[in-house]
């Protein structure tokens, strides 16, 4: 019975965990808040499930800022799951935050390198840092109480990237890796890689992004305008 | 309606083929004293003037008491305390009155020793004996681990010192599928605790609509059963005065008048009765006859798990250490659940040969019981813990009980069909702070303060209840969208990145630099603020953009070598 061979492929093609080369994979998105990335992206936003991998030249190039739109969306989503930092660079601003509309109460801010870890140096060593940051971070995404975890590491081979992708999966949660730009030509399991180049000229504040690795995304840069940044 | 009696069985280990029990025929009222007591050669009858020849009530009983009597308390908790002295003959004395006899166990009972004797009354009757003072401490003890056992029928649970317990248990028949098989349970479960059945001693139980003839009827070793409160007084007329236990000075004048037991002490005037032993009295009889509420507080037990295992073999590894504990976390596990509660706080103490015992402490953002959770937070633990030596012995100690909301397991997995996985929440968060420690994991809060510095801070309390409900979320979350409508002005002047502490810029020509020169892109905006705390701040703040496209928050301080620094990052 070719005709229902037939159909029976086609269901389960389009199963969502069925991804085909050239075709733009059902995945579940959230909109970017980007107009022009939403239409380069993938199901027309970030992936709601899974990990993706930002790429900068050095922190505090508006990788935040890109990320913005779809934290406040998240941190006021019910039922109430956490946003989680792990090891970020710096102190998230509080005020900022919530000046742009991100419900403070949901976030959770991890730090491995704690003033407990600082009194003792001696017994930690910085891979163990680097353990501890993927530690937690793939905990954050497996548990299924986070909505979206956003981890600085440093140094994370394709095998931890690989967990991290998993655990995301599993914990449906979106998860976030922030790396520096040096790694890009490194392979990576993440299911989407964007290299944020920053643009700061002509009066215009905001990137330039590549989508490295995407599901069927754009392969043309996509230009962005921080339009909740500075003036 | 013929007044239906029922005979205790319980407290006898061999029941009897007429014990009233309901089903069996309808027995009449006969109890069955131990002691015997004078016989009663009170006046003949008299009209039911008498304090307890009331009309009393023929409705059900609103109240069922069990009472528990452990006869010879004072000599079990000795026995129980130090079980070399099982053998010879052992008195109990008064440790104020060292002279005086409280009691006497069977052989020194059949050598002549009796009670209320003096000291050296009983070395003459049976000069072998030995004499200790009571142990209240044990007494005390043994009532709290009966009234353990007892509050697995009932929450309603009091102690009567020194020696009685009394239960209400109207509200758990239908629990226990009937009347009489709760008393069976409650028998059983006495008698299977190691203790008591070591000792060889059974509490002695009655049932009865009211607490004081409950109890009364246990002391006197009396066969109770009553569950109807109209036949009481008849049931109670053969028990002795002294189960009342009365002042002794009302007890030598009422038997100076001739009443003996309960029954000729009913039939007392009330008017008289009231005058020459006082109201007080005349109250306890009231209560005895459920004429009067007798309230009991309830006993609240303050219980703490606590295990220690002894091991084999010295462990150093944390994966046999967590083996070891798992039959302690099980333990704990049955000890929470059976009463419906979670600990917030664990601590092991692993002991070593010479060192000084390790401590580790385990906190919970909410009440938990599961052995498995425990286990999975304790593995976390253990990895980060230094072991001065291997351990020889481990102890668990559970904090405090509290109130565990008792959740059904979800039908859907965490986060599977926007299923709310409000159990998950605290408890990513302990497991994080069981590896990193607690000033590790934290939340953040808006401060309003001008200071950049202050105007936010850690929260070190992540709230659980914040996903309890949604309820409670909404108001708050109107509240804090009312703030950011409030500040529409601001986000565009505060970076998102905030600097542990501000980073000195060198200067070049009286511009600073950031890796390369930096452009002014707005500013200044002056803060100046906290003279009052001595962290005085006069700053101009100017946003700054650098060579490599960052937007920097930077300030030039007003003093007087007016210095730069780096602040905040934008993005």
């Amino acid at each position: 019975m070719p005709a229902a061979n037939d159909r029976q492929l086609q269901e389960l093609l389009a199963h969502p965990s069925v991804w085909r080369g050239r075709s733009r994979a059902a995945v579940e998105t959230l909109p970017t808040g980007f107009a022009a990335l939403d239409a380069g992206l993938p199901g027309g936003g970030w992936p709601r499930h899974g990990l993706v991998e930002i790429l900068t030249p050095r922190p505090g190039v508006g990788e935040l800022y890109l990320l913005l739109p779809v934290l406040a969306a998240l941190s006021r989503a019910t039922p109430a799951r956490w946003c989680t930092w792990v090891s970020p660079p710096h102190e998230p601003f509080a005020p900022a935050l919530e000046a742009h509309g991100v419900a403070l109460e949901r976030m959770l801010v991890v730090r491995t390198l704690s003033s407990r870890s600082a009194a003792k140096p001696s017994q930690r060593r910085r891979s163990d840092g680097v353990h501890l940051d993927l530690w937690a971070l793939e905990q954050a995404l497996r548990s299924g109480a986070c909505e979206v975890a956003l981890g600085w590491l440093p140094r994370a081979s394709p095998r931890a990237i690989r967990r991290l992708q998993l655990a995301a999966e599993q914990g449906r949660a979106l998860g976030v890796l922030y790396r520096n730009e040096r790694f890009a030509h490194l392979a990576s399991p993440a299911m989407l890689r964007v290299l944020l180049e920053p643009v700061n000229r002509d009066g215009r504040h905001g990137a330039r992004l590549r989508l490295l690795k995407s599901r069927g995304g754009s392969r043309e840069p996509i230009d962005v305008t921080w339009t909740a940044a500075a003036a | 309606m013929h007044p239906r009696s029922y005979r205790l069985k319980f407290p006898e280990p061999v029941p009897e083929a007429d014990s009233g029990f309901p089903g069996s025929s309808a027995t009449p009222s006969v109890l069955r004293v131990r002691p015997v007591s004078p016989p009663p050669k009170g006046p003949p009858k008299r009209p039911p003037s008498g304090p307890g020849e009331q009309p009393a009530l023929a409705l059900e009983p609103r109240e069922l008491w069990i009472a528990a009597h452990v006869p010879q308390l004072s000599l079990l908790a000795l026995r129980t305390a130090t079980p070399a002295a099982a053998h010879g003959s052992l008195v109990v004395v008064d440790p104020e009155h060292p002279q005086r006899v409280i009691d006497a166990d069977a052989q020194a009972l059949a050598a002549g020793v009796r009670p209320g004797m003096t000291l050296g009354a009983a070395l003459a009757a049976a000069p072998g004996i030995e004499a200790r003072p009571r142990d209240l401490v044990r007494e005390r003890e043994l009532m709290q681990r009966l009234a353990g056992i007892a509050a697995a029928f009932t929450p309603q649970v009091s102690i009567e010192p020194p020696d009685g317990l009394l239960l209400e248990i109207k509200p758990s028949i239908t629990l226990f599928g009937g009347l009489r098989e709760l008393c069976r349970r409650l028998r059983d479960a006495c008698r299977a605790d190691p203790v008591f059945r070591q000792a060889g001693v059974a509490p002695h139980f009655t049932l009865a609509p009211t607490t004081l003839a409950a109890l009364v009827a246990a002391r006197a070793g009396a066969r109770c059963f009553i569950t109807d409160a109209a036949v009481l007084p008849a049931r109670l007329k053969p028990l002795p005065l002294a189960a009342l236990r009365w002042p002794e000075e009302h007890n030598a004048r009422l038997t100076a008048m001739g009443v003996y037991t309960l029954g000729e002490l009913m039939r007392l005037p009330r008017a008289g009765f009231a005058r020459r032993f006082g109201p007080a009295m005349l109250a306890d009889l009231d209560r005895l006859l459920g004429r009067r509420a007798d309230p009991r507080t309830r006993l609240v037990r303050r219980e703490r798990y606590r295990g220690v295992r002894d091991l084999d073999h010295e462990i150093e590894d944390h994966e046999r250490l967590l083996q070891a504990l798992a039959p302690l976390l099980a333990e704990m596990e049955t000890f929470l659940r059976a009463r419906q509660r979670g600990i917030t706080a664990l601590q092991c103490r692993f002991h070593h040969y010479r060192a000084a015992p390790t401590h580790c402490t385990l906190r919970l953002a909410a009440p938990e019981a599961s052995a498995e959770r425990f286990t999975g937070l304790l593995r976390e633990r253990l990895a980060t813990l230094t072991l001065p030596e291997p351990v020889r012995r481990c102890e668990l100690r559970g904090g405090a009980l509290t109130q565990r909301a008792v959740t059904s397991k979800p039908l859907w997995s965490p986060g599977e069909r926007g299923h709310a996985s409000a159990g998950e929440m605290p408890s990513l968060v302990e497991h994080l702070r069981a590896r990193l420690g607690n000033d590790a994991v934290y939340g953040i809060e808006r401060v309003p303060a001008h200071r950049p510095e202050n105007a936010w801070r850690k929260s070190g309390k992540l709230g659980t209840d914040l996903f309890d409900d949604d309820i409670a979320a909404g108001p708050k979350k109107a509240a804090s969208a009312s703030i950011s409508s409030s500040n529409k002005s601001v986000p565009n002047l505060r970076p998102l990145w905030l600097l542990g502490a501000p980073r000195p810029l060198e200067v070049q020509r009286g511009r600073p630099r950031h890796d390369g020169p930096l452009e002014l892109l707005s500013g200044p905006e002056r803060i100046e603020s906290g003279w009052w705390d001595g962290a005085d701040v006069r700053r101009d703040y100017y946003v700054a953009g650098d060579r490599h496209g960052m937007r920097l928050w930077i300030y030039r301080e007003h003093a007087d070598p007016a210095r730069w620094f780096l602040h905040g990052i934008f993005g």
